[in-house]
Parts: C-alpha cells; sequence; structure tokens
C-alpha cells in the first residue's frame, strides 16, 4: 500500500517532468537531452543550435524527403522559419530570430510544443520513418503540391540576358526529365521482373510475390542484420512514444510556466490554444466572429476599390466581365476536376505495389487502372491549361511583333 | 541503359557493322592496361548498351537492319557470322528488292509508307528486349535515297511513337565532288526534317575521313572499309564506358543523355563533329609514346583552328581578344577562321588520366557570350585504353565546323532549284516545291545562327 502511494507521487512528483521529457526526445529524431528542454525555458543560448537542429529533423521527416539532405545551420534555421509560417505559425518572435543559432531557444521549445499541440506529432514521424518492406508508390501529389519547399534563391539578372542561353537551360531541363521518365520506365521493368519471378513465393498469399526488400532480404543475410537493427530502433521509439502519451499530462502545466515567462508579444497571441480545450460552441462563435469582420473589411475595400476605378466606365467593366469569366471557367475546371478524382478522395499516401494474376478477382486495394485514369485526366486538364498559356504568350509576341514591323519573326524549328 | 541502333541503307548498313566490331573487338581486347576487374566492369558496360546475351553466349548486336536492296543486308550478316564474335539478330533484318534510285523523295513518300509497319514492329521487338531503353542511334547516309529518305521517315515515326525516347542520327556527309547528281538536295531533305524530329545530329563527313585515311593511316588504296573503321573508331571513342563522374570507378549509365544535356540542349543547334587524337597506322603505333599535355594541346588546336586531323593543323589561329559581335562586317570565309564553340565534351582514355589538364578547354574566350565554360564544357574519363592506345582524347563538338560545308550544300542546292533542275523526280513522288523552299528557309535560319554566335 505504502509503496503503492510513493510511485504515485513520484509520478507527480518532481522526477516526472524529466523523465516525460526524456521518452519525448526518444520518440523524435536525434532529439536532444532533458538539460537542454530545461534551459530553453529560460533561454539559454546554448540551447539554441540542438533545437534548430531538432526542429529540421522534424519538420523535414514530416515532410518525407521535402528538405535537402542537410544544408548549413544558417539554410536550416531558414527553412524552418519558412515551414512553421506555412503552416500558420502565429507568433512573431521566431521570424525575427537570427539564424546563426546564437539564441532565442525558448521561441523554439515554445514552436516544438506548438507542433506537438496541432497533431499527434509522434504518431505522424512515426508513420513517415517506419521500415518498410513492400514496395510502395504514392498515389497522390497532395504532399508534393501543397510543400512550399526552399525559398527560391532569387537570381536577379546584371544586365540584359541572352534568350538563348534561357533556350539552352530549358532544353537542359527537358533532356533532365526525358532522363527520369527513362529511368522511371526501367524501374518499373525491374520491379515487374522481380514480381514476376517471385510469384507464389509469398506466405501471404493475398500478396503472392515477394518485394524488393524482401528478395533482398533472401540474397543477403547482411541485409537482414540491418533490417533487424532498423526494427529495433523502430520499436524503441514505439515504446517511448508510448511513455510519452502516458506521462504528457505533466509535460503541458511546465509548458505554460514556459509561456508564461515570456515577455508579452506587441499583438498578444492567443496563447497557445489546445484545439480539444475549445469546446466546439466556442470555436463556431470565434469562427462567425471573423466572418463577420471578414465581410465588413471586404465590403470597406471593395467600397473604396469602386469609388476609385468608378470614372474610368465602359473599359473598366469589359475588363471586370472577363476577369469574372476568366474565374468563373477555371472554378468550373476545378469543380470537374474535384469530381473526377471524387472516388479517389480517401486514396492519399503511398500504396503497396501488388502484381495480380490475370483473371484473378480484384482485391480490395486501388486498382492501377483506376489511378491511371485519375492521372490521365489530370493530365489532361493540366495539357488544357498550357495549351491556353501558350496561346496567350503566342497572342503578346504577336502584338509585340506587331509593334515593330521592320522585324521578321521566325519561329525555332521543332518543338 | 541499352542503345538501339538503327541501320539504313548501304551505307548505313556497313558502318554498323564497323561500329559494332569497334565497340566489341576494343572490350574485349586484353591490352586495356587496367584491372581485370575494372575490365570485366568495362565490359558489361559495354555490353549492356549495345550487345543482347542469347543462350549460347554469343552476344547479338541491339540493331535493326533496313535496306531496300538483299544485297549490302547478305554481305553485313555473313560479315558478322564470318566474326564469329557477335552476330545480328535472325529477325532483325528488313529488305526489299527494289532500291530509291537515289531519291530522296521516293524513300521517304513511297519506300516510308509502304514499309512503316514492318520495320516499326522490327524496332519495337528490339526495344521490348530491352530493360532499360537509352535511346535510338540511326545511321544513315544524307546523299542517296534509302538511308537518307527512309530514315528521314523512320526518325518522324520514332518521334511519334518514343517521344520521350532520345534520337540521335549519325549522318554520313557526301564527297564534295559528289557521287550522285541529285545529292545536295536528298541533302537539304534530310537535314531539315531531321532538324524538326532529332534530338542531336552527329556529323561525318567523307572527305575529311578520307584524308586522315590517307595522310595518318597511310593507306594507298582507300575504300569505303577503311573509311567506316577509322568512323566506327572515332565513334568507339566517343561511346564507350567512361566513368560517370570525376572521382568515381561506376560507368556512365546513360550516355545517350549525357551527352545531349552537355551538348544539344538549345533547339536550333543540333550540329555534331568528332575529332580525336592521335590516330596512326598500327605498325607506327608501336613506336609511339604520348602525353596527355601534348595530345590536348593539339585537339584544343584542332578545334579553334577547325582542323578535322592532326596534320596541317593551323598554329596561326587563337581566339579573338574581345568578343564584339562582328556581324556583316566581315566575309564568311574571314569570320569562321576562328571556330567559336557552343559546347564542347573531351572523353579522355588511358593511363595517368587523372593527372590530364583540360583548362585549355575551359577559356571563356572559345565559347559564346551566352553560354561560359561552366555549362559549355564537359569532360568524361576512364583509366581502361581505347583500342591499343595507351592514351587516346576525343573531342565531341557543337561548333561552326559545318557551317560552310552546310552554307556549299544549301547554295548549290538553291542554283538547281532556281532552275528547276530534276524537281519533277521529286514532285512525281508527293515532294512539292513548297517543301524544298521551307527545306531552304530553316537550313539558312541555322546557318545563321552558327553564325552569330
Amino acid at each position: 500500500m505504502g509503496r503503492r502511494r510513493r510511485r504515485v507521487d513520484r509520478a507527480g512528483g518532481a522526477g516526472a517532468l524529466p523523465e516525460a521529457i526524456a521518452s519525448l526526445s526518444r520518440t523524435l529524431p536525434g532529439g536532444p537531452s532533458p538539460e537542454t528542454f530545461r534551459r530553453a525555458k529560460f533561454d539559454r543560448p546554448e540551447a539554441a543550435p540542438a533545437l534548430w537542429r531538432l526542429l529540421f529533423c522534424v519538420l523535414s521527416q514530416l515532410r518525407a524527403g521535402g528538405a535537402p539532405a542537410s544544408p548549413a545551420p544558417e539554410a536550416q534555421a531558414r527553412w524552418v522559419k519558412s515551414e512553421l509560417l506555412s503552416q500558420g505559425y502565429p507568433r512573431q518572435g521566431l521570424a525575427q530570430l537570427p539564424e546563426d543559432g546564437s539564441r532565442g531557444s525558448r521561441e523554439l521549445l515554445l514552436a516544438l510544443s506548438w507542433l506537438l499541440a496541432r497533431q499527434p506529432l509522434p504518431e505522424r514521424l512515426l508513420a513517415q520513418t517506419r521500415v518498410q518492406l513492400g514496395d510502395e508508390m504514392p498515389v497522390c501529389e497532395c504532399d508534393i503540391l501543397a510543400s512550399p519547399g526552399l525559398p527560391a534563391p532569387r537570381a536577379e539578372a546584371d544586365g540584359p540576358v541572352d534568350a538563348r542561353h534561357l533556350q539552352w537551360l530549358m532544353g537542359k531541363l527537358r533532356f533532365r526529365w526525358r532522363t527520369l521518365m527513362a529511368s522511371q520506365q526501367e524501374q518499373c521493368a525491374l520491379l515487374g521482373k522481380i514480381h514476376w519471378y517471385t510469384r507464389g513465393c509469398h506466405s501471404d498469399r493475398r500478396l503472392g510475390h515477394l518485394s524488393v526488400a524482401e528478395t533482398e532480404l533472401l540474397r543477403d543475410p547482411e541485409s537482414g542484420r540491418q533490417l533487424l537493427r532498423r526494427l529495433e530502433s523502430e520499436n524503441a521509439r514505439l515504446e517511448a512514444a508510448l511513455e510519452w502519451r502516458h506521462r504528457e499530462a505533466v509535460f503541458w502545466p511546465w509548458m505554460d510556466t514556459v509561456l508564461g515567462s515570456c515577455p508579452p508579444e506587441a499583438p498578444q497571441p492567443a496563447s497557445v490554444p489546445r484545439p480539444c480545450e475549445l469546446g466546439a460552441e466556442e470555436l463556431e462563435r470565434q469562427l462567425w466572429a471573423l466572418q463577420e469582420e471578414l465581410r465588413a473589411a471586404v465590403e470597406a475595400r471593395r467600397a473604396a476599390w469602386e469609388a476609385r476605378v468608378g470614372g474610368r466606365g465602359l473599359e473598366w467593366s469589359v475588363a471586370q466581365r472577363a476577369t469574372q469569366e476568366a474565374v468563373g471557367q477555371e472554378l468550373v475546371a476545378l469543380r470537374q476536376a474535384w469530381e473526377r478524382g471524387g472516388d479517389l478522395a480517401q486514396a492519399h499516401g503511398p500504396c503497396r505495389l501488388v502484381r495480380t494474376e490475370a483473371g484473378v478477382p480484384a482485391g480490395p486495394g486501388l486498382q492501377a487502372a483506376q489511378a491511371i485514369r485519375v492521372l490521365q485526366s489530370r493530365e489532361a486538364c493540366l495539357e488544357e491549361t498550357l495549351r491556353q498559356l501558350q496561346a496567350q504568350c503566342q497572342q503578346q509576341l504577336a502584338r509585340l511583333a506587331g509593334a515593330l514591323p521592320s522585324l521578321i519573326w521566325i519561329l525555332p524549328p521543332g518543338r | 541503359m541499352s542503345i538501339v541502333t538503327v541501320q539504313l541503307g548501304q551505307c548505313g548498313n556497313q558502318i554498323g557493322f564497323e561500329v559494332f566490331d569497334a565497340l566489341f573487338s576494343d572490350s574485349h581486347c586484353t591490352q586495356g592496361l587496367c584491372s581485370k576487374r575494372e575490365n570485366e566492369a568495362y565490359r558489361s558496360s559495354c555490353k549492356e548498351r549495345f550487345f543482347n546475351e542469347e543462350e549460347n553466349g554469343v552476344p547479338i548486336a541491339r540493331a535493326v537492319l533496313v535496306d531496300m536492296e538483299p544485297k549490302v543486308i547478305n554481305q553485313t550478316l555473313s560479315k558478322a557470322v564470318q566474326s564469329s564474335r557477335w552476330k545480328y539478330g535472325q529477325r532483325s533484318c528488313f529488305c526489299q528488292k527494289q532500291g530509291s534510285g537515289n531519291n530522296w523523295a521516293y524513300g521517304y513518300s513511297v519506300h516510308g509508307p509502304r514499309h512503316e509497319e514492318s520495320v516499326m514492329n522490327l524496332i519495337q521487338k528490339e526495344v521490348e528486349k530491352c530493360d532499360s531503353l537509352g535511346g535510338f542511334f540511326i545511321i544513315m547516309s544524307m546523299a542517296g535515297g534509302t538511308g537518307s529518305g527512309l530514315g528521314t521517315f523512320i526518325t518522324q515515326n520514332l518521334q511519334d511513337q518514343y517521344s520521350s525516347s532520345l534520337k540521335m542520327n549519325h549522318i554520313i556527309w557526301p564527297y564534295g565532288t559528289g557521287e550522285v547528281i541529285v545529292q545536295n538536295y536528298n541533302s537539304i531533305l534530310t537535314l531539315s526534317h531531321l532538324y524538326r524530329s532529332s534530338d542531336a545530329l552527329l556529323v561525318h563527313e567523307n572527305d575529311a575521313v578520307h584524308k586522315i585515311c590517307a595522310k595518318l593511316m597511310n593507306i594507298k588504296q582507300i575504300s569505303f572499309n577503311n573509311i567506316n573503321q577509322v568512323i566506327a573508331h572515332q565513334l568507339g571513342s566517343v561511346f564507350q564506358p567512361t566513368y560517370s563522374e570525376e572521382g568515381s570507378f561506376h560507368y556512365r549509365r546513360n550516355p545517350l543523355g549525357d551527352l545531349m544535356e552537355n551538348l544539344v540542349p538549345h533547339p536550333e543547334f543540333k550540329m555534331l563533329g568528332v575529332r580525336d587524337v592521335p590516330r596512326m597506322s598500327e605498325n607506327s603505333l608501336a613506336y609511339s609514346t604520348f602525353t596527355w599535355a601534348g595530345l590536348l594541346k593539339r585537339l584544343r588546336q584542332m578545334l579553334i583552328s577547325n582542323a578535322k586531323m592532326e596534320e596541317g593543323i593551323d598554329w596561326q589561329v587563337q581566339p579573338p581578344l574581345s568578343r564584339l559581335p562582328t556581324l556583316g562586317k566581315r566575309s564568311l570565309s574571314e569570320q569562321l577562321r576562328f571556330n567559336t564553340s557552343i559546347a564542347n565534351l573531351v572523353v579522355l582514355r588511358g593511363k595517368d588520366v587523372h593527372s590530364a589538364d583540360v583548362a585549355g578547354f575551359k577559356d571563356p574566350a572559345l565559347y559564346t557570350s551566352w553560354l561560359g565554360p561552366d555549362n559549355a564544357f564537359n569532360v568524361w574519363t576512364t583509366q581502361r585504353a581505347f583500342s591499343k592506345y595507351e592514351k587516346s582524347a576525343a573531342l565531341v563538338s557543337n561548333s561552326q565546323f559545318l557551317v560552310k560545308p552546310l552554307d556549299m550544300i544549301v547554295s548549290k542546292a538553291w542554283n538547281m532549284f532556281a532552275s528547276k533542275a530534276y524537281i519533277h523526280q521529286y514532285t512525281k513522288f508527293g515532294i512539292e516545291e513548297e517543301d524544298f523552299l521551307d527545306s531552304f528557309t530553316l537550313l539558312e535560319q541555322v546557318v545563321a545562327s552558327y553564325c552569330n554566335l
């Protein structure tokens, strides 16, 4: 009886916090020691580099290959800032931090806890980095399309640029694209061979054949040992994640004290709300208020705008109508694309590639033919857009050419 | 990645045989001056690119042979059988009984559509034998009727059916003195059509190769065999395996793609030429030694003075000090004394290749104002010696080297066209005057683009 009470006391007592943080740290990729977290609470500069690294690892793993392998610390910091901004991180303190990692550990700790609070972070990280035995393929491009990528280095040309240089670079890009196509086709052909030669070898009847990783295991015992090591480390992270879920309750009050020790930001952010703490009614009320605010702002803007352009008359209203039509068309196209892709709405993320014998009734998974159809319709949409843009460019060129009657325009051969 | 070769017409088939024979002999040469393991990697890389393995172990060329007369194809097949080291596939040939009579229009408009399905089926079968297709290498002459006309037709079909695969046309430029009265017509029709459907045109001039045979190889009675062997050697020295990057010992996987990305991304500049050093008869080779510095110095001067071979290089030509545009102020011949490059690729093979210094090719003065050496120059290397040469260097160049011959052919054809000579032989088969005019316009544009670098 007495022993049990002591353990309960310990769980809520002084040792509980470091243990909770330690378990969190173990679930995160390259997580720092609890001591780093403690120092960050007091905004000690020496904790900052480790936290920048941690945020970079976490965010780039969430992106699954979206970030460059391991850029310089400054580039890492820039990337972390832009990534957090694109996810809607509200505090401005982070954006103002220097990128050399010299200070700001408390801001970074707040950013990390914001990520933890708004999504089941350890679970998502584990899902991204789990050991894969099957041959997987993404069926959608949502992630890539949604990714802002690294802020592109903006190269301003010193002087006029020779169009031939641009054509050269464009051509190079085209060749690279074709090379990529060729290697993808090669990969598919080889995958197909492996699946064909190993048919009937898999213990799982639904799969029937082996994947590349499984074939590799049979060929090379060393890769089996490597796989074992990777599975063990994944297990350790899973256990740590479980532990974190048990102990998380002591972490959040502590984070409140961290937030409390912050000097208030100019427009005070509405703390770091955990969505589940606010009731549905409260959220609805907030949403309604925001919508009202938006409506008022839009009306004021529109009134001001119309007052300004009112004098232009007919020409203006023609342009306005054209814009409205263009927007309308685009909306229709988007809606159609959405409806056509509707049956695939749930199929996101990677799928395991499985070859089925011809004539065998299809299993529960997604059929390749179905996925291809969706991609083809998407391709057709994109090509239509490309054609429209090209036509616009040609019109523009023709207009320019018309302005210079002494010039003859000859289109380049080919293409 | 594998390359499917399409051999067209008499010239294409004869050269194709020599190319495969040169590739095979070099990769099985025991004088590679490298370790056994490296030799094996080199051999298997060459094989993946150009040969298929049959059950009995005899490699089979990844090639399709097409001609409208059976004679040359039969000779080519039997020569391959006689070599007994490699052969052509049993069902990779297509031939007919009647040629094209040196008429481009006949090859393009009659033979092309009539035999389209059979030839494209053969090509598809060959493509299906590749785990991965790097692209097509299409060998043809441009003076005659079958290689040029049918070859152009087939290239266009490949462009339609395999639009994302790479296509390089290897073109034999006719002797200036002429074998065929309408060779200039055939040439402009070939070049202008290929400029639209091919990714790169690799050109060998018969005149230049003839001189190499006479001056460097000391051959007294020069036959087409001799000429074709020189061409095959040059192609081999470019397309045999090289390391994928500096410091790596893995061989390049996609030579055709890398070469095109380095040399012909711009759609208006697709003409490539090859030069190589050293070049000599086998007897002299045994008594010669070379240094990389010496070889590269000569190769660079051959490039900038537009010399096709080592002998008779004009050492006076130097890069201009300022690159101000000189458009219209000097005659064409004066302008072209210095050969401006758009892009160059140097391929070095042999002993101590890591010590070779290619700084001479990185001089911005060699290139155009709109493409610096960083973009315009590349080097491929391997320690493995090529075909008994302890050290050898080849240069693939996209430069002004062809402007003069091209201009010559266009103006000769124009003179004939202006007097309407032989036009009816083309209109008879559906090639109208309008098509000729389109070809002239396009090629004059190419000449102008190359002149105004």
